[in-house]
């Protein structure tokens, strides 16, 4: 990551940019490091079909890391999130093999979840229950739900016009496309927008933001609402990979899309980070699984080797800060 | 910074050190079938199991029966809770409720146990995710003297009166590694999807798939076995990545379970691999009709699930009844004829099935 | 600074420290306690006897152990995602150090607790000395720990333990399990700890405002790091327990035990963003969800009905208690 950041020529537009983009960086450094090492020990790593599967495998999960970027920016969070995916994965697959259009299946999860998600806006902005508190309540409602309403009976026989994840846009994984898109978007308008802009405000300095006339629960509901619509994106994602659909909970999906979001430079503490980091840390991690069967590292070992891959991205990005800290 | 590297680097070169010689399976002893041949009959055993202590005579009169299987909400044990809703139906007398954990989580098995217990049934059925950690509660049942019976997956013998077995562990090996050599022939390498290696059933089975191979298949090459949970995309994604790292060289996919067997063949088919690599697994015959229908798989092993549910509330059943009582050879379960004890107090369901082509459509499970 | 984060953005009250919306919390969940208790008893005569509330006892330990400690740790403003992890750990070194390395039962339990405090201690030392978020340090270290415990294991169980091991798991002393006796030790311990001691005045101060504690005095970064290292400790204590009533061990012991620790002592009332919450309030929490679980099991409700009425008292509870506490002090 430092020969990203340190070369002389350029350097004060470089240091600015690193500034402004300092994880989305380490994590962009992480990706390379690990692309080229693993492409050196067995250059299948870096084939066609091997890139593509690891663009594509996380798309959903960049996808819902999105929104709940923009939730962790205003200084809340969602444990939630992967049991609404499935939900709205099995919405999706049932409204398919019953006949709806395929346009009414895809977005009729986007729909459920942003209602859902409102709720737990408005749960969190006017009833202030703190997030976690409302989103693990929630959690173990749309977990029990989903088992209750179909007894973990799979869906199959899937239209093929509905596998949205199948299809290719230009040559690409429409995944991938549709990851990058809405990353490029969601960063754009986050940057740029009063709106956007207005998130940073309610999660930097809550007060500040209302005396400058934010209308910070209002913003709330809608950052809610909006991470709900991202989450229905990645469920009709999800949901069309394969040709049938498990109608469970996906296993620790939720930490995933959590550890995507801060890793990827969205800080906890709320007010700053990018979506684009997420989307980076989501793809570092696809790279990473599929890495670690490349390089033979027993599987026993995978997880060990994921959380200390988290620890050193996240202590590098603490020495960085410090550094610059030190430097200012 | 660099000094975290430094550890993170060195972690990595400690863990390569120690993956060359792992399959995947446990370290209980195996015992690999003969390479042709039928099974020699198991040794006879004496009756190992445990009983319950003085259980009401409930002969003939109707019992509350409730199902804990290792989670809920999964197509197999969907499949099981219907079978022993099925034979709890046609028994007339059986009053039988599925009831479990929504992840397949050892403690919260052994919890939804312990308050059956307390509100008082008369039997309990179950599929223990672990074989050692249920038996206590198991024990406990039986002193209150609640009639126990297991399918699926085992717990000690002692802590139950019956175990009701799907297939033996050397007899679905033998059924999985015949069936790949047959179809990548005797020098072809292959890869393993499987759940986690913490899953009893599944570490038993890679480990009897090793000593088979090495008896039996000696020239095939283990390329390496892959962790994916119960969870379809992730057993894909494995898949995927085995196909892509490998190229040329895999011959052959085994799925240990009913989601990692149809995601197999789903990353076969669309990596576009269809009759280059060869999907051999465990799972039900609906999730794999569409791979079985374009030829892509050729053969799924497997029990009926179904059969097996039901076949556990008949054993239950005849154990209350008192038909069945330690040291019989044989009991009988319904339209499933009659069954043989084997190995102290197992009965066996049968030898595994082998779908294909021709004859997948008869089955609706 | 806390998982939920933006304290500012709450109204005073969450974050003031009043005895008297302490009491109310407590009270209205004691009610609720009360509630409940009896509803469940009257839908099943088996819910309210000596046998099954000792039982109940004995299959919360464990999570009772993580939820004492859990709430000195929310109440730091931070949060402890690792100790399902530890708890995992501690299993599987407890079985390394009896049956690989040949050690003593008695030294390798100790050894395996001292295993958890030291996951703890780095737990702290990456929160204290490298300022990060504890959120994200226990994530990362959730993995890490869960992630050794398999690679350490192989993910090869443990059996065979002596008979006099079980004593701890699945005996009784005096007729109660004996780990409902030292989870109520525990409980007493901690609840003198907070309240009573310079360590608990400190834990609250630097919930409610680290740069003050810090300047008036407070030793911030030494208390974070014992509080961490005792939650390590907890959860490798709850393991040394937890393998003794299932006579094995597994590396996925304990996976999901973080967020039922934390559901207890949020439901007690200790506020996420820091500074307010007691011990008792955390028992009863702990105490209305094992009877939720129990009693409802026992009144034929299927674990997915369950789980789903858990979730809503959760949300209701702290909604309840909130309006309470707003009309009090508007």
């Amino acid at each position: 990551m430092e020969a990203i950041a340190a070369p002389p020529l350029g350097a004060r537009r470089l240091r600015r940019l690193a500034a402004a983009y300092g994880q989305e960086l380490v994590v962009l450094g992480a990706l390379v490091v690990l692309m080229v090492g693993v492409g050196l020990y067995n250059p299948r790593f870096l084939s066609d079909t091997s890139l593509t599967s690891v663009f594509s495998g996380n798309a959903y999960i960049a996808v819902a890391a999105i929104g709940m970027s923009m939730v962790i920016i205003t200084g809340n969070i969602d444990v939630s999130v992967g049991a609404l995916i499935g939900v709205l994965g099995t919405i999706a697959g049932t409204l398919a093999v019953n006949g709806a259009p395929t346009w009414v299946s895809w977005g009729t999860p986007l729909l459920v979840g942003m209602a859902v998600n409102a709720v737990i806006g408005l749960l969190v902005a006017y009833a202030r229950i703190p997030a976690i508190v409302v989103t693990l309540g929630m959690l173990s409602i749309l977990r029990g739900g989903l088992i209750s309403a179909t007894g973990g009976k799979w869906i199959s026989g899937l239209p093929s016009a509905f596998r949205l994840a199948q299809e290719r846009f230009f040559g690409v994984p429409s995944g991938v496309f549709i990851a990058a898109i809405l990353t490029v978007i969601a960063a754009l308008w986050m940057r740029y927008s009063s709106t956007g802009r207005a998130i940073y405000a309610v999660g930097g300095n809550a007060e500040a933001a209302r005396a400058a006339g934010v209308r910070t629960q209002g913003m709330l509901v809608l950052v809610f609402a909006l991470h709900g619509f991202f989450a229905g994106i990645a469920a009709v994602l999800f949901a069309t990979q394969l040709q049938v659909i498990q109608s469970t909970v996906p296993p620790n999906l939720e930490m995933s899309i959590i550890t995507a979001s801060v890793i990827g430079g969205v800080s906890i503490l709320g007010g700053t980070g990018t979506v684009i980091g997420s989307t980076l840390a989501a793809l570092l991690f696809s790279a990473i699984a599929s890495a670690l069967i490349f390089v033979n590292i027993s599987a026993y070992w995978l997880r060990a080797v994921l959380g200390l891959l988290i620890l050193g991205t996240v202590l590098a990005d603490m020495a960085r800060r410090r550094r610059k800290g030190r430097i200012q | 910074m660099r000094r975290a590297w430094m550890i993170v680097l060195m972690g990595l070169v400690a863990m390569q050190a120690r993956a060359a010689t792992w399959t995947g399976g446990d370290d209980l002893p195996t015992s690999p079938l003969p390479c042709t041949g039928a099974a020699p009959a198991p040794a006879a055993k004496p009756y190992d199991g445990g009983q319950p202590t003085k259980p009401p005579n409930l002969k003939g009169k109707k019992i509350s029966v409730v199902d804990v299987p290792k989670l809920i909400g999964i197509g197999y044990f969907n499949a099981t809770s219907k079978g022993i809703a099925d034979g709890a139906k046609e028994l007339g007398n059986v009053d039988a409720k599925t009831d479990g954990p929504t992840k397949a989580n050892i403690d919260e098995q052994i919890t939804f146990i312990d308050n059956y217990i307390t509100q008082g049934v008369n039997g309990i059925l179950f599929a223990a995710n672990d074989p050692v950690a249920i038996s206590p509660v198991l024990k406990k049942a039986l002193s209150k003297g609640i009639h126990v019976v297991g399918y699926d997956a085992n717990s000690e013998p002692g802590a139950r009166e019956w175990f009701v077995n799907q297939a033996q562990f050397n007899g679905i090996a033998k059924s999985l590694m015949d069936n790949m050599a047959k179809e990548i022939g005797e020098d072809g390498a292959f890869a393993i999807v499987t759940s986690t290696f913490t899953t009893p059933n599944q570490a038993r089975w890679i480990a009897e798939m090793a000593a088979y191979a090495a008896k039996c298949h000696p020239k095939m090459k283990w390329l390496e076995t892959v962790e994916a949970q119960e969870d379809n995309v992730l057993s894909f994604n494995g898949a995927t990545t085995l196909i892509n790292k490998y190229g040329d060289q895999l011959k052959g996919l085994f799925g240990m379970t009913s989601v990692a067997t149809p995601a197999g063949a789903e990353a076969i088919t669309q990596a576009k691999k269809c009759g280059k690599i060869a999907e051999v697994g465990l799972a039900t015959p609906n999730a794999m009709k569409p791979y079985v229908a374009t030829g892509c798989v050729k053969s799924v092993v497997l029990w009926n699930p179904v059969d097996l549910g039901y076949a556990a509330v008949y054993v239950l059943r005849a154990a209350v009844d008192g038909t069945l009582k330690p040291g019989d050879k044989s009991v009988k379960a319904g339209k499933l004829g009659t069954l043989t004890v084997v190995n102290g107090s197992e009965i066996l369901l049968g030898p595994p099935y082998v779908f294909t082509k021709e004859n997948i459509n008869n089955f609706d499970f | 600074m806390s998982v939920a984060g933006s304290a500012e953005g709450r109204p005073a009250a969450g974050r003031r420290l009043s005895p008297r919306s302490l009491l109310r919390h407590e009270s209205v969940l004691l009610v609720l306690v009360v509630i409940t208790l009896a509803m469940l008893a009257h839908q099943s005569d088996r819910f309210f006897t000596t046998d099954n509330l000792l039982n109940q006892g004995r299959l919360m330990a464990e999570v009772g152990f993580a939820s004492l400690t859990m709430t000195f740790v929310i109440i730091t403003g931070g949060i402890d995602l690792s100790v399902g992890s530890i708890l995992g750990l501690g299993a599987i070194m407890l079985g390394v150090f009896w049956k690989n390395v040949g050690l003593p039962l008695p030294v390798a339990m100790v050894l395996a607790v001292a295993v958890g405090g030291v996951c703890g201690l780095v737990n702290g030392l990456i929160i204290t000395r490298f300022r990060v978020p504890p959120l994200i340090a226990t994530l990362a270290t959730l993995s890490l720990y869960r992630g050794l415990a398999e690679g350490i294991s192989e993910s090869r169980s443990v059996r065979g333990y002596p008979e006099w091991f079980f004593r701890l798991g699945q005996g009784d002393v005096f007729g109660v399990p004996t780990q409902v006796w030292i989870l109520v030790l525990a409980a007493i311990f901690g609840a003198l700890v907070l309240s009573r001691t310079t360590f608990g005045r400190a834990t609250y101060a630097l919930g409610a405002n680290e740069t003050a504690a810090r300047f008036s005095g407070v030793a911030v970064d030494r208390t974070k790091l014992l509080i961490y290292t005792a939650s390590g400790l907890a959860a490798s204590l709850a393991s040394v327990i937890f393998v003794s009533r299932v006579s094995t061990t597994r590396s996925d012991m304990g996976t999901g035990l973080e967020l039922d620790a934390i559901t207890a002592v949020v439901l007690g009332g200790t506020s996420i963003f820091g500074g307010r919450g007691t011990i008792a309030g955390t028992v009863l929490g702990l105490v209305l969800i094992q009877a939720l679980r129990n009693g409802l099991a026992l009144s034929g409700v299927k674990g997915d009905g369950t789980i789903m009425v858990i979730g809503a008292v959760l949300i209701l509870a702290i909604l309840v208690s909130n309006m309470l506490g707003r009309d009090g002090d508007g």
